[in-house]
């Protein structure tokens, strides 16, 4: 099969661009952290000393990155569950026809046109245990004081929050979209014969919305595991106590702080595993059960 | 008419680049990388600026690298790809592994390579002990720090206190809280940024060593010296003076400058190099004053508080000709006038003793007060112990790390020996692989 009779180089010009760019800056760095994780680097003389299997063998009885494994997969589940199940409520109660849903649904998505940045900054300010407003408002509501700084607990629920609701506006966007595109009329004959809101959530929109949760289900795992890093560094920068350092940081932190390169890339080989696998998963179940089909 | 043009074009093209060219041949570049955000940013830029302008041929190009623990893994990163900066400025917590580096030329050996005789005496004797190594200075003075407690006056009044004698040990600490608790003037009365710092500088001003090899002075330390009898009795303050609402855990870096400035706290325990950042902020609003790190007990014999901050350090591949421009930049450094902006302007130390008589002779340290109290606590301190000196090891950033870990926990109200005694196991792992590594 010929595509292209009379050029037969010039396709490879074409992409030859594009995958270059792919394999100078994806795949050789990843052959180096596969290589660098069968080493350890001298911090300060910059020798490779081949370790063979330690690095692995070594974090898997680490209880440091153990514990950072545990609170990096319930982080993931908070931020991806509990992210998606209030912006779809969220962008349910938009679509309705209410006056001024244009401005609500706005109003909400913004949070996603802000930096990582400014909103860490906004929330650790807002919880600041000594000048936090929101710290002061739950102190005397509750009389329980929260200080992020050292509480762990209060560290991690401070984070997740944080991270759900940088990610809100940009779930809601899609959800809104999704559910426009859902005909009002399948909607309107299900409640004809019967069927209560409800019912009609579950029997008709939400399987045409599948797509659409696919879809985020996916770009909220990366966002999960990977881009939380900005909001983390500049919340609790993975203190207290390691609370949350979680993989994605653990690996910034072992790599260029504490200076064990090798111990990082082997880390980070193995979150590319994970990731791959977690990926492969969310993909292959969820595009069977997805309704494509209109 | 086109084809003339064009040639006319590249004709001016070309003058120009070898015009360019032969211009650049002349004049020397150095690329200066250093951590100093926020408002010292300004000052040193100023300062860079001034300096350019003596002299169009030598030249200073300044990069911020992020932060201190950045600095340091990039430029053991870039050396051996020869992409580092000739000048560097690093903290105290990457001494030992950059002196083990072999990267650097140390500092003592730089006027002897221009040519010239250079007298370290006239630098600050604290400074140049801290970063000296046999008795020779590795890197030059430039932004010295150290740690001391800055206090609200207005709010010792409220309480009824006298805000002439602010206390000076941590007993009295615990009480002075109590009472301003009491008083019903703040909820919390101390916290403290760097914490693992603190824990250093206590040890030191107690004259007692954090490591062994005469507190990493005299070899590669192969352990710390925690948790021991003093540990205990200092953990054992902070977990009831934190159990009893006195102290708050403050963060990691600056984070309890904030709630100092706003009044929210009467004591604040930070480095020197925050000074002027605070008395900017607070101005009018309350009486800043500021007083000596609080001792733990009289047992113990005094040492000194320990020299922080960052001092410049140069790359050994540097050529002969940027050897040249660092070193006008260090002579331009140590004139009193740049000495002394510096100083007024950041809350670092003056680092020499010219500007340093300069400034007592103009009344600065009348005028300002808060700008004495750190130089004359470690002014007064002990010199000649390595305890007081300060320790060096190189795996400093994980040391740290962990000791914070268990001052965390303490402030949590967890079993201080317990917490501590895990961080030391940690930390003499740490130290045993990195001397197998240098070994090698």
């Amino acid at each position: 099969m010929d595509r292209f009779p009379k050029h037969r180089v010039l396709p490879y010009g074409l992409i030859f661009p594009s995958i270059s760019i792919i394999a100078i800056f994806l795949i050789y760095p990843f052959g180096q952290a596969i290589y660098q994780s069968f080493h350890r680097i001298n911090p300060v003389r910059r020798q490779l000393v081949n370790v063979g299997w330690r690095n692995y063998v070594d974090m898997f009885q680490s209880s440091e990155y153990l514990n950072s494994f545990r609170n990096s997969f319930i982080f993931g589940v908070i931020v991806i569950g509990l992210g998606l199940a209030i912006s779809l409520g969220i962008a349910l109660l938009t679509t309705q026809r209410i006056r001024g849903a244009a401005i609500y649904q706005i109003a909400f998505i913004w949070t996603y046109a802000m930096s990582p940045i400014i909103a860490g900054v906004m929330w650790s300010l807002m919880f600041d245990p000594s000048i936090g407003l929101m710290t002061h408002v739950v102190g005397n509501l509750t009389g329980y004081w929260i200080n992020f700084f050292n509480d762990t607990v209060a560290a991690f629920i401070l984070v997740s929050v944080a991270s759900i609701w940088v990610m809100l506006g940009y779930n809601i966007t899609f959800f809104v979209a999704g559910l426009q595109n859902v005909p009002h009329e399948l909607r309107e004959a299900a409640s004809i014969d019967g069927a209560n809101t409800w019912q009609v959530f579950w029997i008709i929109t939400f399987p045409m919305l599948s797509p659409t949760v696919v879809f985020l289900l996916f770009v909220n795992t990366i966002y999960a595991f990977f881009q939380s890093f900005g909001l983390i560094d500049v919340i609790t920068m993975g203190g207290p106590s390691r609370a949350t350092e979680f993989l994605i940081y653990k690996i910034y932190r072992d790599g260029f702080g504490r200076m064990q390169e090798g111990q990082a890339a082997a880390q980070s080989v193995v979150l590319f595993i994970i990731i791959a696998i977690v990926g492969a998963i969310q993909i292959y179940t969820s595009t069977r059960s997805a309704v494509y089909e209109r | 008419m086109k084809k003339v043009l064009n040639r006319t074009f590249l004709l001016v093209l070309v003058l120009t680049l070898s015009f360019a060219s032969l211009v650049n041949a002349e004049v020397v570049e150095v690329e200066f990388w250093h951590g100093f955000s926020g408002a010292r940013l300004e000052v040193l830029e100023k300062i860079v600026a001034d300096f350019n302008a003596l002299n169009p041929k030598q030249q200073i190009r300044t990069m911020l690298y992020g932060t201190y623990e950045e600095g340091l893994a990039r430029f053991l990163a870039a050396h051996p790809v020869k992409q580092e900066p000739a000048l560097i400025g690093l903290y105290e917590g990457a001494m030992g592994a950059i002196h083990d580096s072999g990267m650097i030329i140390p500092a003592y050996q730089i006027p002897e390579k221009v040519g010239v005789e250079w007298d370290f005496g006239q630098y600050v004797r604290p400074i140049v002990t801290y970063y000296s190594r046999d008795g020779n200075l590795w890197s030059w003075p430039m932004a010295s720090s150290t740690a001391m407690i800055y206090y609200n006056a207005d709010h010792l009044r409220e309480a009824g206190l006298d805000p002439d004698s602010p206390p000076t040990s941590w007993d009295e600490l615990h009480e002075y809280g109590l009472a301003l608790i009491e008083a019903g003037v703040v909820k919390h009365a101390l916290a403290f940024g760097w914490p693992d710092w603190m824990f250093e500088n206590q040890l030191a001003l107690h004259n007692l060593e954090y490591c062994n090899e005469g507190n990493g002075r005299e070899g590669h330390p192969t352990e710390v010296s925690w948790p021991n009898e003093f540990t205990d009795k200092l953990l054992t303050k902070w977990g009831d003076m934190a159990a009893d609402g006195v102290w708050t855990y403050g963060g990691v870096e600056y984070d309890a400058n904030g709630a100092f400035q706003s009044g929210e706290l009467t004591f604040l325990m930070q480095s020197t190099s925050s000074l002027d950042g605070i008395l900017r902020t607070v101005g009018d609003d309350f009486e800043v004053r500021t007083t000596f790190l609080p001792r733990l007990s009289e047992e113990y014999t005094r040492g000194n508080t320990l020299i922080g901050g960052s001092s410049l350090y140069v790359s050994n591949q540097a050529t002969q000709e940027e050897l040249e421009v660092i070193f006008e930049f260090y002579k331009y450094l140590a004139r009193p006038e740049v000495d002394i902006y510096w100083h007024q302007n950041t809350g670092y130390f003056p680092s020499t003793n010219a500007a340093l008589q300069r400034l007592m002779d103009g009344g600065w340290f009348t005028e300002s007060r808060n700008h004495l109290t750190a130089f004359l606590q470690i002014l007064s301190g002990k010199t000649d112990s390595h305890a007081a000196a300060g320790m060096k090891l190189g795996m400093f950033v994980q040391a740290r790390e962990w000791n914070r870990d268990a001052i965390e926990k303490v402030s949590r109200g967890e079993d201080q020996r317990k917490a501590l005694q895990y961080s030391a196991d940690q930390v003499n792992k740490l130290l045993a692989e990195y001397n197998e590594f240098i070994q090698n």
